[in-house]
């Protein structure tokens, strides 16, 4: 998709949030940006819209309590009715514990899942960082330069104000998606 | 004094008028029904003794956990932990006046064998002996946190805020054994024959709930027309907060349903009695209504984060929560103390009440509290302007909103 991708370097994360900013509100497209670990506040300063990992949870955490209460009932009230201590077949209460437990499980791996699933990531996944650094104390933004109106001159003229260490231009090795 | 603080020195007036009417009702009561005013005087004494309580619980956690993100905000819990004295006293006379209403053999009467410790625990001069105590300890440690926090408002030393994090250790660790038993000992031994090993942390959970609401909405209340914490107190702080109500409400229908279900299960006479009481028959009601402000309610509306950062949906759902409080209080209290003997000599539960009694007390002491609570927080810095986690990342403008 993209031919040119220019990246700008960081060694501070504020330098990073604002040069970002800057960037987003000069109107130029942002593949990405790579940091070591969160930055709070990146993913409004890239204008990311919010997660949908959260409806996942949230649905597959219903999904578990409604499910696993629908199921006890129906195997100790239908299937096999059980006298527990004389209490009704359909106990609610001896029923919420495991609903609890099933919506907390389901809703734990439906997120972590499904964020492996969106991301793409799997055991033995080639990892393509676009700088080495950029798992230690390095900051990179990388800016989709194909379309008209931006080269290394205009980029460096926006991000030049935020101590970026260094702006250079990168074609990506393959023609896959460079976001994750 | 500047034009922010008019805005909120305004209030004062409608706050005292209000208060001294409710107070007033409140003293007419005592003469024309003690029996009715007491569980009301002893609901609100203990509601209000908790959340300045839960003030200064926050305080010190926050204090040991090495927190910043609650600096900006933290005179807030401050002014609740700073109402201590005024709340403590308060319940001591609220107890010494109902000392003659707890169901201890003050009188002789004969109780069986296994209730022998309990019967020792419960001597009237034991159990004031003890109520002294834990109120003494209390306000001792919660005023040497607020002071050294406001010793640190000189800037240069950093040795109040080391200190602090050792009292409030040390707080915190006597706090966890003291409130479990003062909540025994003034709400449990309403009905001196039952007992429930969760009381403490039902308590803990229903307390630190009910002051995370207030410290909400005292914040929101002095962040709006350019009140003293505009600009400090940010939507970041006020999702946060969110987050912890969030997981508090979680925590505190967590806590009840254990002591519901380990009781419902086991099905043992002794222990049952306070929940056949008040799940069946009239009171009934009450209980799912305290469930649903408590978790349900707030639970699913705390859920979407913009519901966190909008300051018009966490009041009203910090409003839902103190209502859930007093829902809950009332479940536990009134049911004990509000009863009448049949003429097999029976003793039952009144249905549930709500008339005059209840609103002027709720008005008197809700008012009141308010008053006291601005006065003690406009008395000192609004923000602790030295404190060395003040600046980062409590007012950094990470995580904010002003990016685009």
């Amino acid at each position: 998709m993209n031919d040119r991708i220019l990246l700008a370097t960081f060694a501070h994360e504020d330098d990073l949030l604002a040069a970002t900013a800057a960037v987003r509100a000069a109107g130029h497209p942002i593949v990405d940006v790579f940091t070591p670990y969160a930055v709070h506040g990146l993913d409004r300063a890239m204008g990311l819209r919010p997660s949908r990992l959260t409806w996942v949870c949230f649905v597959c955490g219903m999904v578990g309590a409604v499910g696993m209460l629908v199921f006890q009932h129906w195997t100790a009230a239908i299937s096999w009715p059980l006298n527990v201590g004389g209490k009704p077949w359909n106990s609610l209460p001896a029923h919420v514990p495991v609903a609890f437990e099933a919506a907390v499980l389901l809703a734990g791996f439906g997120s972590v899942f499904a964020l492996l699933w969106v991301s793409r990531l799997f055991p033995g996944r080639q990892a393509r960082l676009v700088a080495p650094r950029v798992t230690d104390d390095r900051f990179v933004l990388a800016v989709d330069a194909s379309g008209p109106g931006i080269d290394r001159a205009t980029l460096e003229r926006v991000v030049g104000q935020f101590d970026s260490l260094a702006i250079e231009e990168q074609t990506p090795r393959t023609g896959g998606k460079a976001s994750c | 004094m500047t034009a922010e603080s008019e805005a909120i020195r305004v209030q004062y007036p409608w706050l005292a008028r209000l208060a001294v009417v409710g107070i007033g009702i409140m003293a007419v009561g005592c003469l024309v029904a003690p029996d009715r005013l007491w569980p009301n005087l002893l609901l609100g004494a203990y509601y209000v003794l908790t959340l300045a309580l839960g003030g200064a619980v926050f305080v010190a956690l926050t204090d040991v956990s090495g927190a910043g993100w609650h600096v900006a905000f933290r005179r807030v819990p401050e002014a609740l932990a700073r109402l201590l004295p005024l709340a403590s006293l308060l319940l001591a006379i609220v107890l010494l006046l109902g000392m003659g209403r707890y169901g201890w053999p003050h009188d002789g009467d004969h109780v069986p064998g296994t209730f022998r410790f309990k019967e020792l625990w419960l001597t009237p001069t034991f159990w004031a002996a003890r109520t002294v105590g834990y109120l003494v300890f209390w306000m001792w440690l919660a005023r040497s946190i607020t002071a050294r926090s406001a010793a640190q408002d000189q800037p240069g030393s950093t040795a109040e805020t080391a200190a602090n994090v050792r009292l409030s250790a040390l707080f915190l660790a006597i706090y966890a054994v003291t409130f479990s038993l003062a909540s025994i000992d003034w709400i449990m031994a309403l009905e001196p024959l039952w007992f429930s090993t969760m009381w403490g942390v039902y308590h803990f959970a229903g307390m630190f709930q009910s002051t995370l609401a207030v410290v909400i909405l005292l914040a929101l209340a002095w962040r709006q027309d350019h009140g003293p914490l505009a600009g400090i107190f940010r939507d970041d702080h006020l999702h946060d907060l969110g987050r912890l109500l969030l997981g508090f409400s979680c925590f505190w229908m967590y806590i009840w349903f254990c002591q519901y279900m380990l009781i419902w299960y086991s099905n043992l006479p002794e222990e049952t009695s306070y929940f056949i009481t008040r799940t069946h028959g009239p009171w009934g009601p009450v209980v799912i209504a305290s469930v649903v402000l408590n978790w349900l309610l707030p639970f699913f509306l705390l859920l979407p984060k913009p519901a966190k950062r909008s300051a018009g949906a966490m009041a009203r759902i910090a409003v839902l929560v103190l209502i859930g409080r007093w829902v809950d209080l009332y479940v536990m209290i009134f049911p004990a103390t509000l009863t009448a003997t049949d003429a097999q000599g029976v003793v039952h539960a009144l249905p549930p009440t709500f008339g005059i009694w209840e609103a002027a007390t709720l008005l008197g002491l809700a008012t009141a509290t308010a008053f006291c609570l601005s006065r003690t927080f406009l008395a000192r810095p609004p923000v602790p302007r030295s404190d060395p986690f003040l600046r980062e990342p409590s007012l950094a403008p990470c995580n904010s909103g002003s990016l685009p």
